[in-house]
């Protein structure tokens, strides 16, 4: 079997996936980061090898999501790409047609408008962190309730509960001033699902040409309670597709396909990479008053990759060579 | 021993510095600037500064803290407004009290104010103020002004022929013929002491260059087509920066050697909330170039940047093959 690897390391889940030559999504693994980046995507790698038959030969590896460089260093990618730009590919490609994706993640969120399979504008959420997945996790271990029921809970509900959504800790006070009133929890749920889905599109979505086929993607997807937010909201039908979780990854693969039938070899350094020491470190460098703060990565105690530095005395001090081999 | 002069590296630094320099060197100071801002100025400025400062003037109490104790004068002019019938931030206006108010320690401050909101004629007279602090022979003062305007015209004619004000401030000899630029063109527009002070804004310009963007800026932009693209606008705009940012923009969208435009505010600055607004909106009317609004303030993280920068370069990389570029 020949296929690619897609991996994307963000800051609440790593996920990789495997796509055949056809482009057809054929395994999936979603982790969580647990704030170990690293642990994560070896963790992911070993489990990859266990799905897929022993002959597998991967031609290709796309890396993407916050620690994308990391991932790329260590797995040997051979595209880089940031994560607009991969769930983008994925969207466009899985749903023909998309002409608005909606993607909200760990402690990101992101709108894309396309325009003829083309990215036409997007934007991401800024400092603020109130419309995203982990604000939704917190609430849901807050109330005791395991945040895959969260959804179907939600969607019981007959007349939400307005919720302060324009930031997470007044949503919070809010909310608790709910439940001691004696509103259900179901309405409870649903006016928080409401209240995300105002801040999201008040603040990412703002000014943005949101028109049908809408695809709602990241790991808040699986909330139908978010899904039937979006829809009241926008009055428009909005399509999940059959790997939401994983979008940023399938992105990355087939970018990685597109890369390598170019005629160019892979650099994937095989999964023999789950087995070796990495270690992250980062130290302060004095050599100017901008004090940057370089990141290295070594591999069994030797150095294999630096950035971070803003005039790259340290990035650039690196072989190029040496990080192939 | 000729007085010293120091002039911070900040604020409207990068448009007026041969004006003043010049001035003041034809009357026998010696101009001193500080050095480029790093992370240690910023650490000074936010420690000086009060709160509710923007970014920007953050920044600029850590070039006056890092001139202090090297001059013998600091060059903090009150800037009221620089042309007839139109304001500078009230920030500007504010700033050498601020400085006197949170700065300890301080050298003689130079701060004559610098109005022209009636007639741009009272600019001699407030520099003959200016220049009494060093010189008492009005002779000398008004041929300091004259060498001094004149320096400047060619310093803005170098600018308005494509270089960017740091390489002006030095290459004095005009535009070298470099032939035609087959790089892709982005649009820069933003004031100055954002999108040239490569630390506030995390080196987009190098960065934009490195991917092999052409740039290009308001400043670039004569003020000839400013106006007349300003004066497209129901009613007049009467903040100077802001007025020569949305005219220049406009003239932008019109151009089609641009390939996209990138908008850079500063986190809670009124009168970029409003551009940025009416420049997105001016380019949504008119099609599909792409657009970017980057947001800078102290919180400002290298990867949201690099993440955004770098789908923004694919959307225009992607139009530009789209329509056959």
């Amino acid at each position: 079997m020949i296929g690619f690897l897609g991996i994307d390391v963000g800051s609440v889940s790593t996920n990789l996936v495997y796509i055949n030559e056809d482009g057809k999504v054929r395994e999936s693994i979603y982790l969580r980061t647990n704030g170990r980046p690293i642990a994560a995507l070896q963790r992911g790698l070993q489990e990859m090898t266990e799905l897929l038959p022993p002959k597998t030969v991967i031609r290709g590896v796309g890396a993407t999501g916050s620690g994308r460089h990391l991932a790329g260093i260590i797995a040997g990618a051979d595209v880089v790409k940031n994560e607009i730009t991969s769930h983008a590919v994925a969207a466009s490609r899985v749903v023909p047609g998309v002409r608005t994706v909606l993607e909200i993640g760990g402690q990101d969120s992101k709108i894309i408008i396309l325009r003829d399979g083309i990215v036409a504008d997007f934007a991401m959420n800024t400092v603020c962190a109130a419309g995203t997945g982990s604000f939704l996790d917190q609430q849901a271990a807050r109330l005791n309730i395991p945040i895959e029921k969260f959804g179907d809970l939600s969607l019981k509900s007959s007349s939400p509960v307005r919720i302060a959504g324009r930031c997470a800790v007044f949503a919070e006070s809010d909310m608790i001033h709910k439940q001691q009133m004696g509103y259900d929890m179901p309405d409870i749920l649903a006016g928080l699902c409401e209240a995300l889905v105002r801040n999201y599109l008040n603040n990412v979505g703002k000014g943005k040409d949101i028109s049908g086929t809408v695809v709602f993607q990241g790991g808040v997807a699986a909330n139908q309670g978010m899904k039937a937010a979006f829809e009241r909201a926008l009055n428009i039908e909005v399509i999940i597709p059959p790997h939401f979780g994983v979008m940023g990854a399938v992105g990355a693969s087939m970018l990685a396909r597109d890369h390598v039938a170019r005629g160019v070899p892979t650099r994937f350094k095989g999964f023999g990479a789950a087995e070796s020491d990495f270690r992250a470190g980062s130290f302060e460098c004095d050599g100017c008053p901008n004090m940057c703060e370089v990141v290295e990565i070594r591999k069994d105690g030797s150095v294999i990759a630096r950035w971070g530095d803003r005039c790259g005395k340290w990035s650039t001090r690196m072989d190029r060579r040496k990080i192939s081999s | 021993m000729p007085v010293i002069i120091g002039i911070p590296r900040s604020l409207l630094f990068y448009k007026y510095y041969p004006l003043w320099k010049t001035f003041f060197e034809e009357l026998g100071a010696e101009v001193t600037t500080s050095g480029h801002t790093t992370k240690a100025v910023l650490q000074e400025g936010l420690k000086l500064s009060v709160d509710e400062a923007c970014l920007p003037v953050k920044v600029a109490f850590g070039h006056v803290q890092a001139l202090r104790e090297r001059v013998d004068y600091i060059f903090i002019p009150r800037l009221v407004s620089v042309s007839p019938r139109e304001y500078i931030c009230p920030k500007f206006l504010g700033f050498p009290d601020m400085v006197r108010q949170c700065v300890q320690g301080l050298p003689a401050i130079i701060d004559t104010s610098i109005n022209m909101y009636r007639r741009e004629g009272d600019m001699f007279r407030q520099f003959s103020e200016m220049g009494a602090h060093i010189c008492k022979n009005p002779l000398k003062i008004t041929a300091a002004y004259r060498k001094a305007r004149s320096e400047m015209a060619r310093f803005d004619s170098r600018v308005e022929a494509g270089m960017l004000p740091e390489e002006a401030f030095i290459n004095r000899e005009g535009i070298p013929g470099d032939g035609p630029d087959h790089r892709p063109t982005v649009a820069v527009v933003g004031h100055p002491y954002n999108i040239y002070d490569s630390f506030i804004n995390i080196n987009l310009i190098k960065r934009l260059e490195e991917s092999g963007i052409n740039i290009v800026t308001a400043d670039n932009v004569p003020e000839r087509l400013v106006n007349s693209y300003a004066g497209t606008l129901n009613k007049k705009l009467f903040w100077t920066l802001g007025r020569r940012m949305v005219g220049a923009a406009y003239h932008f969208t019109d151009n089609p050697s641009i390939r996209g435009i990138i908008h850079v505010a500063s986190f809670a600055c009124g009168p970029d909330s409003m551009t940025g607004d009416m420049i997105e909106r001016k380019v949504r009317r008119k099609g599909n170039l792409p657009f970017l609004n980057l947001i800078l303030d102290e919180h400002t993280g290298e990867a949201g940047i690099v993440t955004r920068i770098e789908a923004f370069l694919d959307m225009v990389n992607m139009h530009g093959q789209a329509s056959g570029i």
